[in-house]
């Protein structure tokens, strides 16, 4: 771009005359991206990526630039509200902050008192960066059970990582990878937790090889040197079958499997029981490819897994990272430069710390909702939700009483959206912390007003594993708005937690910093800090597991009672598990594709958003679809064992033509009925969320891969 | 007079469509209204070979732009930077120049009555600004603005790093 410096700030102020720029981060998705806000009069005029940012390096994503219709959308709740009529008829009266917090205070003491604080439960979705405050408040109140998306999101990751090696590893973009293999992810669009599409869009600009694991052909997938379209759910054993190749033919680093693994042995054993034959049966794809894929992936150094949370919404959660992460170890590619690192946050009181876990009293983590049934999910503080609806419905095997559901929407976005429903309707007391009162938040008693991050100041990327903390500086108030921080902070006051939290949430941030000898004012003047990078650390140091080693047979899934080795379990619905069903329920149906200009059931209402994606659309087979009597561009109603929905038929050619793909959290802002349509298009009307379809150690609901028909709507 | 080129290296588009958004930022344009569009090209299997790619459809400020032929108020006039500029104060609406356009990138603003298409940021490239679009927001760094010559050599170079087949993506080029 020769003559012209990209983002230049000082010429956008004096051409535009904007007053001021505030460097800061986004959280529109996962977070992380470094903005500039340009303010005039106090009101922001522009968002703009950072060029000094090591995330993002100036680029930005749809979401990040639509932030500002977010904070001035004018259905933004701005001030507290009660509800007035009965629970979903959409009648509500503004209160005052102190009325609705005192209010959520006294339920919260009563509840507490009568009975138990485990009848209470917090929780969001996939967060503000709340995760912290949500935990420590639960935790010091003395409730085990935080309701989030960890069972089947990020949550697997973290507990996966951390029994096999310590801590998630994260792909070396800036030293460049040499090898890619995109394993159920469009990193491009749904920039997941601990990444952006951007530095892999360089990797592979620089000339890394490229290969897709996914059923859909993706632009990721038509870039690739090698596609592997597998059927649905199958992931498992593909990743077997590549094991197979590379052991059998050695292309595995030998000394890392004889010094630093645990469990090589059994773990050869149970790859040998995956054949490529019997591989090539179960997943649809052809043993040459899978071959073709495994070499490429093991002789080439270094080489990376871009994983995604598809894998992890199976049942197979759990075994699949930690199969992949096999495939990472054994070709020597952990925590190798260009590979996937174990990188060290900075000095901190990290996530964990800050959460307070050490505060929760032994016997109220023991009754943990579902802790005894998923133990590796009990163990890392992580439920399914499930158990939450079941607690609240049938009392067993005690009551929930109140939910106070911080930046979620579990109608949309969880299995079984009929029995959220139920439990919704019938806990007895709610509180919702949102942007906007959405489906869920019309069944609540109390909604307050949550500030964006354009609203806030916090140290964004604490909780992740990419070694880097950002300073996230407010740069606007709207309303009556608070962070969810603030507002946990006030709360912890009223209900006798007052000596753990502060003053002012500013006190929170000085509490993260303070290991590093800084305080929030020193650290909101700073770009970032990172973390010292070290590489290969397990070679002086072993690695943060119960053995030392790296784990491929699991001491803690062993000790739990679990098969300590990977296993591939069939899809609980399915063509094999189920042949009677798939006679009347023909097609494989997978779900949640990620959108450009959405986050799960977030940004409907914001108008550059909607732009792009008007209306929910089910992918299908141009072949399928002439079958099915079904035309481009009509209503089609898909039908589960579950339920029925509608989305817009779109033709596409890139799948099997047994696969149907829908999407996923759509409902429908500018309809003004209080349901807002959250039972047209949910995609969760199809889902089971049956404990024997879940992830058995994760307890990750199996949302993904289910069996469906369709017909034209009629 | 220097002369300006709106490059997009089709073949590293993800079709993320922050282009659109940086484009409605700058230009808020209404509802329908797309100065810079995705579009999809594909999914298709050629040869056995499955081919998906986006193509990011805007103005290409041509060489001799039909739209300044057909438009009867000369509201659309080239720059001697080649940049095409529809003057929505003169345009009276008669959508001639939307007919003509053969890449589809006029748009009816039905709110103003008038047409509207990219031009090219003038405001801000007369300014040393890039436009929106350029301004290195695409996370796949496909928009390239400048010098047309370097412009060239910075994408085969890139191609080139690929060490794949020829670009399928077609690169357009002002």
């Amino acid at each position: 771009m020769a003559q012209f410096k990209y983002s230049n700030m000082e010429k956008e102020m004096e051409v535009y005359g904007y007053d001021t720029v505030i460097k800061s981060h986004c959280r529109m998705c996962h977070g992380g991206c470094g903005v500039l806000i340009y303010l005039k009069n106090g009101r922001i005029e522009k968002i703009a990526g950072d060029p000094d940012c090591p995330i993002n390096h100036g680029t930005l994503c749809s979401k990040g630039i639509g932030s500002t219709q977010l904070a001035y959308h004018p259905d933004r709740l701005t001030y507290p509200v009660r509800r007035v009529g009965a629970k979903g008829s959409g009648k509500w009266e503004r209160i005052s902050w102190d009325d609705a917090l005192e209010t959520i205070a006294e339920k919260v003491l009563h509840y507490r008192d009568t009975f138990g604080a485990e009848s209470i439960v917090p929780g969001y979705g996939t967060g503000r960066e709340n995760e912290a405050v949500i935990y420590r408040f639960a935790n010091l109140l003395g409730t085990p059970n935080v309701l989030t998306a960890g069972h089947f999101c990020y949550g697997p990751r973290i507990s996966t990582t951390i029994i096999t090696c310590g801590t998630n590893p994260i792909v070396d973009y800036e030293n460049n990878p040499k090898c890619i293999m995109v394993w159920g992810n469009n990193v491009v669009i749904s920039n997941p937790d601990c990444y952006k599409g951007e530095p892999f869009s360089q990797a592979l600009d620089k000339g890394a090889k490229l290969i897709a694991i996914d059923p859909r052909l993706t632009r990721i997938a038509a870039r690739a040197d090698i596609w592997l379209p597998l059927r649905p759910g199958t992931d498992t054993a593909l990743a077997f079958g590549m094991l197979n190749v590379i052991i059998e033919e050695q292309l595995y680093d030998k000394d890392f499997v004889e010094n630093h693994v645990y469990g090589w042995e059994p773990f050869v054993e149970r790859v040998n029981e995956y054949p490529l034959e019997r591989v090539e049966k179960i997943t649809w794809v052809p043993k040459e490819k899978i071959q073709k894929a495994a070499r490429l992936f093991a002789t080439t150094k270094p080489a990376a897994i871009q994983w995604g949370v598809a894998i992890e919404q199976q049942v197979n959660c759990a075994d699949n990272n930690r199969i992949l992460l096999a495939l990472m170890g054994i070709t020597g590619n952990i925590d190798a430069k260009g590979g996937q690192v174990l990188f060290k946050t900075p000095k901190i009181n990290n996530v964990g710390r800050f959460g307070a876990h050490a505060m929760l009293p032994r016997e109220q983590a023991e009754k943990r909702l579902g802790g005894e049934r998923f133990r590796l999910g009990g163990n890392f503080a992580i439920i399914n939700p499930k158990c939450v609806w079941d607690a609240i419905l049938e009392e067993k095997p005690y009551p929930v009483k109140m939910l106070f559901l911080i930046s979620s929407n579990p109608l949309m976005t969880r299995g079984n959206a009929n029995e959220v429903y139920r439990a919704l309707k019938a806990v007895e007391f709610m509180a919702v912390s949102d942007f906007f009162i959405t489906p869920t938040a019309e069944l609540a008693d109390i909604v307050l007003p949550a500030a964006t991050w354009l609203e806030m100041d916090y140290i964004a990327d604490f909780w992740k594993r990419h070694g880097y903390i950002f300073p996230r500086r407010k740069a606007v108030q709207i309303g009556e708005c608070r962070s969810d921080h603030e507002m946990l902070n006030d709360l912890g006051h009223r209900v006798g937690q007052g000596e753990y939290w502060w003053d002012t949430f500013e006190g929170g941030l000085d509490y993260i910093l303070e290991p590093m000898g800084i305080k929030w004012r020193d650290f909101k003047k700073m770009d970032y800090l990172r973390g010292e990078v070290v590489y290969q650390k397990y070679k002086e140091k072993g690695f943060s597991t119960p053995t030392g080693k790296f784990e491929l047979s699991s001491t803690l899934l062993e000790k739990w009672g679990y098969d300590p080795l990977p296993q591939f379990r069939e899809p609980p619905e399915g063509p094999i598990s189920t042949p009677e069903l798939y006679e009347e329920y023909p097609y494989i149906l997978i779900t949640g594709r990620r959108i450009p200009g959405f986050f799960h059931s977030e940004n409907r209402q914001l108008p550059w958003m909607r732009e792009l994606h008007r209306e929910p659309v089910v992918e299908i087979h141009p072949d399928t679809a002439e079958k099915e009597g079904i035309g481009e561009g009509d209503w089609v109603i898909i039908e589960s064992p579950r339920g029925k929905v509608r989305q817009r038929a779109k033709f596409f050619e890139g799948m099997d033509q047994r696969i149907v793909s829908a999407e996923h959290a759509w409902w429908f802002p500018e309809k003004k009925d209080p349901g807002h349509g959250w039972k047209e298009s949910n995609i969760n009307i199809l889902t089971s969320n049956a404990y024997e379809h879940c992830d058995p150690a994760m307890g990750a609901t199996h949302v993904r891969t289910l069996l469906c028909k369709i017909s034209p709507e009629t | 007079m220097k002369s300006y080129a709106l490059i997009i290296d089709n073949e590293s588009c993800w079709g993320c469509r922050t282009c659109e958004v940086a484009c409605k930022q700058e230009i808020s344009s209404p509802e329908g209204v797309q100065l810079i569009k995705v579009l999809e090209d594909g999914p298709r299997i050629i040869d056995g070979k499955p081919e998906f790619t986006f193509r990011v459809n805007v103005c290409q400020h041509c060489d001799e732009p039909a739209c300044v032929d057909v438009c009867p108020e000369e509201a659309i006039f080239k720059r001697d930077d080649n940049v095409v500029i529809l003057d929505g104060e003169k345009c009276i609406g008669c959508e001639l120049c939307i007919d003509a356009c053969p890449y589809d990138a006029i748009a009816f603003d039905s709110e103003k009555g008038m047409a509207q298409k990219c031009n090219l940021c003038f405001h801000r490239v007369d300014n040393g600004l890039n436009p929106a679009c350029a301004d290195n927001v695409c996370p796949g760094h496909c928009i390239y603005f400048g010098d047309p010559d370097i412009i060239k050599r910075e994408i085969a170079e890139k191609q080139a790093r690929r060490a794949k087949e020829p670009s399928k993506g077609r690169s357009f080029i002002i």
